[in-house]
């Protein structure tokens, strides 16, 4: 059990690997590219976005409950923006995208290995590993930051409807002070860690479903595979990733 | 029984398998076959399901290694290619799979078009779109261009699988059973374009089937395998001769 862990870990950092290797080699796919970014990012703007508004509304609906008890109501937008940028944002995104694109990942190459798909792209001599896993890999590095943007832009949002509704607080005093305390390493650097949520997501769920070889059997255990271990790897590589952000920002760990 | 007879010198031969070993998971399927495939000739791969004939054709293209043995194709030895000699020699095979295969992702335009895309790019996008449009013609799909692959019926989607096998106008197509799954008349629309195939292009083909009134009409030579081994190789008229019953049981059309 812990011999057959271990080696799929082995295989899934060779297979990760690889795919950064052959991120830089020609050619590049573009269009496929293209549409991948355009599947993974366009078609999970509006899942991201409404779960992003909800989540600033319950935020704000728990923390003013809170907040009031000690005459603080004043700093829901702080927190609000604090926490959507350094975590919530972040780890909701990718948790979202590794339900959402992990299980499309890997049920689609699944099913691709399954029907043969897979073997005809190499027989019509084209490198089936570029054209599938590594476009794939590289949309998700590149949408989840973008995603996680938007994600932040949503609870924010969600987040002052609440507030408004309630204290009838304007929206240029609530982004005054969502603001007003946020530094650039509350920003940019939890952003761009989900570049490499996106990596992850891509990586795992692209290794379950290339490497399948079950049939109809291996497109459901490669997708259920994809989203859970994304999921659990994404939570793990947060706490590591965290700690790398205060080491460089020791400001942030106070 | 190993005949290794092919009607033609060293130079003439597109295809020759030299005493090739093959197993999965310990059972071998091809166990010390040796033949050999003269360009221009059609060969009907005969014999029960599970006994290495689709197995013969992905040695052929490179998706499998022999465990044993070599496979040369126009004297390439498969196993000892690199990616870039394995391209050129895919480069001048087509391969229509028993599904299909067709990137359901894609229309059929698409599917016609991502060979031309990636390995001749001196054709332009008019120039691409013409070639995918005549070879859709040749198959009877001219207005189905459009279509994804799940739109269509599964005779359908054999013709536009074999007009992406055509897309590169191959030397060698490789056939994996053209009639399975389909009516007598369909299947003899798809026989009735291999055959228009290899007369006018002088193809070298080499076909795995079920079906012995499709064999006949296209075969030049039949090899026969019968658990894991190669029961018999040579003409139907030679093989007609034969008073091997089991052989009787692949080659009679009852």
């Amino acid at each position: 059990m812990l011999k057959s862990a271990f080696e799929s870990i082995g295989r899934v950092t060779l297979f990760g690997a690889r795919a950064l290797r052959d991120a830089w080699t020609r050619p590049l796919e573009g269009q496929y590219m293209l549409w991948q970014f355009y599947e993974i990012g366009v078609g999970s703007f509006l899942l991201v976005v409404a779960a992003g508004f909800a989540l600033g509304v319950v935020m704000t609906l728990h923390t003013r409950s809170t907040l009031v008890q000690f005459g603080a109501t004043a700093d829901i937008p702080a927190f609000q923006s604090l926490a959507f940028f350094n975590e919530i944002g972040p780890l909701v995104t990718g948790l979202l995208m590794a339900g959402r694109v992990g299980a499309s990942i890997g049920a689609q190459l699944a099913n691709m290995r399954a029907t043969e798909q897979i073997d005809a792209i190499e027989t019509l001599s084209i490198n089936s590993f570029k054209l599938l896993v590594v476009t794939r890999v590289i949309a998700c590095c590149a949408m989840l930051p973008i995603l996680t943007i938007f994600m932040d832009i949503a609870g924010i949002l969600g987040g002052f409807m609440s507030e408004h509704l309630v204290s009838h607080l304007s929206w240029t005093l609530y982004l005054q002070r969502a603001f007003e305390n946020v530094a650039f390493a509350d920003f940019i650097p939890p952003t761009l860690k989900t570049a490499v949520f996106g990596f992850l997501i891509g990586t795992i769920s692209c290794f379950y479903g290339y490497t399948t070889n079950e049939g109809s059997d291996g497109v459901r255990k490669a997708a259920t595979k994809s989203v859970v271990i994304s999921s659990l790897v994404i939570i793990m590589a947060d706490v590591i990733l965290v700690k790398c952000i205060f080491f460089l920002f020791p400001d942030q760990a106070i | 029984m190993n005949d290794n007879s092919s009607g033609g010198g060293q130079h003439d031969t597109a295809i020759a398998f030299e005493q090739v070993d093959k197993g999965f998971n310990g059972r071998k399927v091809l166990d010390n076959v040796s033949f050999s495939v003269a360009r221009g000739e059609a060969l009907c791969i005969l014999g029960r399901s599970g006994t290495g004939k689709s197995v013969t054709l992905k040695l052929m293209i490179g998706l499998h290694n022999a465990d044993a043995g070599k496979v040369l194709v126009g004297g390439k030895d498969m196993a000892t290619l690199d990616e870039d000699g394995l391209v050129k020699v895919r480069r001048k095979m087509g391969f229509l799979f028993q599904s299909a295969a067709l990137l359901d992702s894609f229309t059929l335009n698409q599917n016609l078009a991502l060979p031309l895309h990636r390995l001749d790019r001196t054709k332009s996008p008019d120039e691409v779109r013409h070639a995918v449009g005549e070879t859709l013609r040749q198959v009877g799909l001219e207005n189905d261009g459009e279509k994804m692959p799940a739109a269509l019926s599964g005779g359908m989607q054999k013709r536009a699988g074999l007009a992406r096998a055509l897309i590169l106008k191959p030397e060698i197509l490789l056939v994996d059973e053209p009639s399975s799954g389909l009516d007598r008349i369909t299947a003899g629309e798809i026989d009735d374009l291999l055959i228009k195939v290899k007369s006018e292009r002088c193809t070298t083909m080499v076909i795995v089937t079920h079906d012995i009134h499709g064999a006949r009409r296209i075969g030049d030579r039949f090899a026969v395998l019968d658990q894991a081994r190669l029961l018999a190789f040579g003409t139907p008229e030679e093989l007609d001769g034969r008073q091997d019953m089991r052989l009787r049981q692949f080659i009679s059309e009852r």
